[in-house]
């Protein structure tokens, strides 16, 4: 009994249902969505935001917030496919992601944490200037077909037991990153700084070192999903990634990671990128424009919020974070 | 008690000369403390005498500039809040600073979650809050979020958090300022216990009944320094206060000859469900009219629902025979009422903002002129109030958060006051004020009625209520219970009304 109320209440649980009531009505309404094609086009679809929901939950769970992985994911898969077209082979352009996407979170991370700079600001100002070194790099030029690494997009092309590669990479890491966030004690510290951040402090946990660390978890998980988004498109320019983090942090919005911090899990962001995503396959399926989807899944954003705000019961006045409860 | 281990001379801290600055201020300048296993010690001192200020030396929250601490005759490290858990040091602040969106089993182990094989163990720390809860007698769920409990049930995850770690000096600033009496009896039973099993417990209390009935020893501060520490055995109230506030204070509650005047004030029948039901009664132009009970018993929400902060669903209150539309405080403000709330930091006061501003805040039309805000007239203001309350304070564009909480009450009194209005109704007028400006507020109160103003009071602590009221008026549980006129009032009369008793005609 208590099992069942426990789960009832776990933010997961709702999320789930609406999928499968998105799903149903999508298949009732055109059979063919159900169809393997239809839930391997969602799978597909899903793999980066879900990656990127992951590592935005590390940030957002503290109560701050990313926004530059859209940059930082379009740059970093530019990157992969440059050096590789130059010679450097696919390791060196993974190892150049992966160092620039620590790179950036190492600086977000810093003003954050050590000079306790606004998150919300610091990571947009890194979104341009992320954006702006990309278009200079990039300076009009194309990453095509043919120079993207085969190991990455083989992972774009290929399906182990009729799963895309891509979706696994993403379950994988949610997977890993689940157990982290549960049961790392260093992970149980980002939970904490985000439901009271003063408390924190006093409790002698390591706040800003947990911060810059988050940040540069984050940076690092965007930095290697370029690779996915290479894989994904087997292209890349320099308006690759644009506005992504914004669907991003919608989907972990959706699945239960709220933005005032302290709750919510990677598991909830994964689930929440999939009904984003389900969402707009539907609208599809059924035959509505699809101009109609970025209202809907707007609302449902709305929703969320709403429904998490019922949940915790909270009363207080909002700012641009939600309630404080200090 | 002067308890034999106390004699023993095997202190568990010592903390000699400690001095701090911040900026220019100099918040210790020879401050001392010294602590024996198994006392419950109380620290006593005005606000802004550097009771906080020390002991979150010892929390690690600050560093001493100078002075020596020692702990078991070893060095203790200071600095890091960290260092300080680990030394044995567990700090309640009077602010609640637990996790409301973590498990109160995770809010007792939070930073040092039991782990196994590297993962943290949720069972073992469930189980072993689930004892540690009961073995301070209380039915708490540790499954269960930490948002939305109790201050009381705050402060028993604290101590709970506390006795994971093992501390050996257990600190508690002002534990029983937010908590009803049954709630105090059993901290106060936890505190013995600890204090039995060999724990150190320091009590910082502005009440003093509490704490000579639970303390061993006390050590009195004043400006930064330590007066001197004594064995409450061989001490008195008058003693303490006067080495408090460094002078004698003969009348703790100046209360002034009243003279009661027509009714001004009406409430008739007044209900809200599941909150309080059928509230009547009458305040008098010159009255002061306590409004008693225990915590939770609905006193709060009546003076809400009366200056329209909540609405009710039945009844009806009319000031001056106008009856006032439920839900519509700027129609009460218009009428005469202003309400003084219990929470100041959060609903009395912009803290960031200047003294001037606050005090200025309630009477913008008469400070404006062509719809613009005057700040010469704002601050003119704000400095003749400043005068008449004694605030002390650097500038008075300094901002309210820099001022200590009996000058923050003070800046509120002065908002409500310079709208002159014809009922005052205070929710706790001096929760966590020094003794010193506690008397000076009181007599503030005690004038405003005299010079014919209608004071509705909110209080907890029984010799406030005594010592100001002309008329008491109990509740329990939402309902009136009786009403008890100044000469007829005692302690226990009031107490037994509310907790439910009858009193014997």
């Amino acid at each position: 009994m208590k099992a069942l109320k426990n789960l009832v209440k776990a933010r997961e649980v709702p999320v789930f249902v609406a999928l499968v009531l998105v799903v149903t009505v999508a298949g009732i309404a055109n059979p063919s969505f159900i169809s393997a094609i239809g839930a391997r086009d969602i799978l597909l679809g899903v793999a980066i935001v879900a990656i990127l929901a992951v590592g935005q939950t590390f940030v957002i769970v503290m109560r701050h917030i990313d926004l530059s992985v859209g940059s930082l994911i379009g740059f970093t898969s530019f990157l992969i496919g440059d050096l590789y077209s130059q010679g450097y082979g696919l390791w060196a352009g993974l190892a150049a992601a992966l160092s620039v996407g620590v790179l950036v979170g190492a600086i977000n991370g810093f003003l954050v944490a050590y000079l306790r700079l606004p998150s919300l600001v610091v990571t947009l100002g890194a979104l341009y200037v992320v954006r702006g070194i990309f278009n200079d790099y990039a300076f009009g030029r194309t990453i095509t077909a043919a120079m993207v690494p085969p190991e990455v997009a083989w992972i774009g092309l290929n399906r182990i037991a009729g799963i895309p590669v891509l979706f696994l990479i993403g379950l994988v890491l949610v997977i890993v990153s689940g157990v982290i966030m549960r049961r790392v004690r260093a992970a149980r510290d980002l939970y904490a700084i985000g439901s009271n951040p003063a408390a924190a402090e006093l409790a002698g946990i390591p706040v800003a070192r947990r911060i810059f660390s988050a940040f540069v978890i984050n940076g690092a998980i965007t930095g290697l999903a370029g690779a996915v988004m290479l894989g994904r498109f087997n292209a890349a320019n320099a308006n690759s990634g644009l506005s992504l983090e914004l669907i991003v942090i919608a989907a972990c919005v959706v699945g239960g990671v709220t933005i005032a911090g302290g709750s919510g899990s990677v598991w909830g962001a994964f689930l929440g990128a999939i009904l984003l995503q389900a969402i707009t396959r539907t609208i599809g399926a059924l035959g509505i424009p699809q101009f109609w989807q970025q209202a809907f899944n707007g609302g449902l954003i709305i929703l969320a919020i709403a429904f998490d705000k019922y949940l915790s019961g909270r009363t207080k006045a909002t700012t641009i974070m939600g309630s404080k409860d200090e | 008690m002067a308890r034999s281990s106390s004699s023993a001379g095997n202190s568990v801290l010592e903390m000699t000369h400690v001095a701090k600055a911040f900026g220019g201020v100099h918040a210790l300048v020879d401050a001392g403390l010294i602590l024996y296993p198994g006392e419950v010690h109380a620290l006593l001192g005005e606000n802004g005498a550097g009771k906080s200020t020390l002991l979150k030396t010892l929390a690690g929250v600050h560093r001493a500039d100078a002075g020596v601490i020692t702990l078991r005759g070893q060095d203790f490290l200071q600095g890091s809040t960290r260092d300080s858990i680990d030394q044995g040091i567990a700090v309640i602040y009077q602010e609640p600073s637990l996790f409301p969106d973590l498990s109160l089993a995770e809010n007792v182990f939070v930073g040092r979650q039991i782990v196994s094989n590297g993962l943290v163990n949720w069972a073992a720390m469930e189980k072993a809050s689930q004892g540690l809860f009961e073995r301070l007698g209380v039915s708490l769920d540790p499954h269960a979020k930490a948002r939305g409990i109790s201050i009381a049930d705050q402060q028993i995850v604290e101590i709970a958090k506390a006795l994971s770690t093992d501390a050996k000096i257990i600190v508690m600033d002002e534990p029983t300022a937010a908590l009803s009496s049954q709630e105090v009896d059993r901290l106060f039973t936890v505190v013995r216990n600890l204090r039995d099993q060999g724990s150190a417990v320091v009590f910082v209390s502005h009440r003093l009944d509490e704490v000579f009935a639970l303390c061993d020893r006390m050590t009195v501060m004043r400006d930064g320094s330590t007066v001197g520490t004594s064995l409450i055995s061989e001490t008195s109230d008058s003693e303490v206060v006067r080495m408090m506030v460094g002078r004698e204070v003969s009348e703790l509650f100046p209360k002034l000859e009243p003279h009661i005047g027509d009714v001004v004030l009406q409430v008739k029948g007044m209900s809200l469900e599941g909150q309080f039901s059928d509230i009547s009664f009458d305040v008098h132009a010159g009255e002061i009219f306590a409004l008693a009970g225990l915590v939770g018993s609905g006193r709060s929400e009546v003076i809400r629902a009366i200056f329209g902060i909540d609405r009710y669903d039945e009844g009806v209150v009319t000031i001056n025979g106008t009856k006032l539309p439920p839900g519509k405080p700027a129609v009460s403000m218009d009428n005469g009422i202003a309400l003084v709330p219990e929470d100041r930091r959060q609903q009395g006061l912009f803290m960031a903002s200047s003294i001037a501003r606050n005090v200025a805040v309630t009477m913008l039309k008469k400070l404006s002129s062509w719809l613009l805000l005057r700040r010469k007239n704002e601050e003119s203001t704000a400095a003749q109030w400043a005068t008449t309350l004694q605030l002390k304070f650097a500038a008075i564009g300094d901002p309210v958060e820099r001022l200590s909480g009996g000058n923050q009450q003070k800046v509120v009194l002065s908002k409500w006051l310079a709208t002159e209005p014809k009922v005052l109704i205070v929710d706790e007028p001096t929760r966590g004020i020094d003794v010193g400006t506690k008397a000076e507020v009181h007599k503030l109160l005690s004038q405003k009625a005299q010079q014919g103003m209608a004071v509705i009071m909110v209080s907890s602590e029984l010799p406030e209520v005594m010592g100001m009221a002309d008329r008491i008026f109990v509740m329990r549980e939402g309902e009136h219970r009786g009403t008890l006129t100044r000469a007829e009032a005692s302690p226990e009369k009031i107490i037994t009304l509310a907790t439910g008793g009858v009193i014997a005609a």
